[in-house]
């Protein structure tokens, strides 16, 4: 159970982001902006996190992954910079749904006081 | 304790991410209410993550400490982490702003 740790704690944050989509104009719901976004920061990344592995800046613990790597890095790194960045983008699109709810709620209450 | 594999990297990554928006993209996320809510609740929920992550007792992710400050906060967290996770939240923040700007 305990090689699963990381690989759980990703799908956690997945998991808790998920509901959020449901929220303003949604993040999943615009696969082609969402990759735009992606891509290049993550890709950035990636290569800094080969170069920190392979001069040993930071290594992962072998009790706490599942041992399935990909070039350069153990899978759920890889995975990390995907799910993220993905559970910001999720934040920020229901804080700004949060907001501009909040901002109709207050007109309406100003106009029907006008009345 | 050099800080050059870690401390460094994580501050030019932090400034490469702020010019990036200040003097090319200018999307306006900085001046965005949203973006500060949401970078507090972001770095609410590092804490908890990373907190895990890096624990001393049982680390997922092990630091060679000639290459970090080594001031650990809270918890057992590298600070530099802090700052990798701005700038690759922020980035990535930015990217999809500016999506915005130009539809």
């Amino acid at each position: 159970m305990d090689n699963w740790q990381y690989l759980l704690l990703l799908g956690g944050c997945l998991l808790v982001t998920l509901p959020l989509e449901f929220m303003g104009e949604g993040v999943y719901r615009q696969p082609r902006r969402l990759l735009r976004a992606l891509a290049p920061v993550v890709g950035v990344f990636l290569v800094w996190d080969a170069v920190a592995i392979a001069a040993d800046v930071w290594h992962y613990n072998p009790r706490y992954i599942s041992g399935i790597n990909v070039p350069f890095m153990p899978l759920e790194e890889f995975l990390f910079f995907v799910v993220i960045p993905i559970c910001g983008l999720l934040t920020y699109n229901a804080v700004t749904a949060g907001l501009a709810g909040l901002a109709r709620r207050r007109q309406r209450n100003a106009e029907r006081s006008r009345r | 304790m050099s800080g050059l594999g870690y401390t460094l990297p994580a501050v030019i990554s932090v400034v490469v991410v702020s010019v990036l928006e200040l003097a090319v993209l200018r999307t306006g996320l900085f001046r965005k209410p949203a973006y500060w809510i949401s970078m507090g609740i972001v770095l609410f929920f590092q804490v908890l993550t990373d907190g895990w992550l890096t624990k001393l007792s049982a680390p997922i992710v092990i630091y060679n400490e000639d290459h970090t400050s080594g001031i650990r906060f809270p918890w057992d967290i590298p600070v530099e982490d802090f700052l990798f996770g701005w700038a690759l939240v922020t980035g990535v923040l930015l990217l999809w702003e500016r999506q915005r700007v130009k539809r």
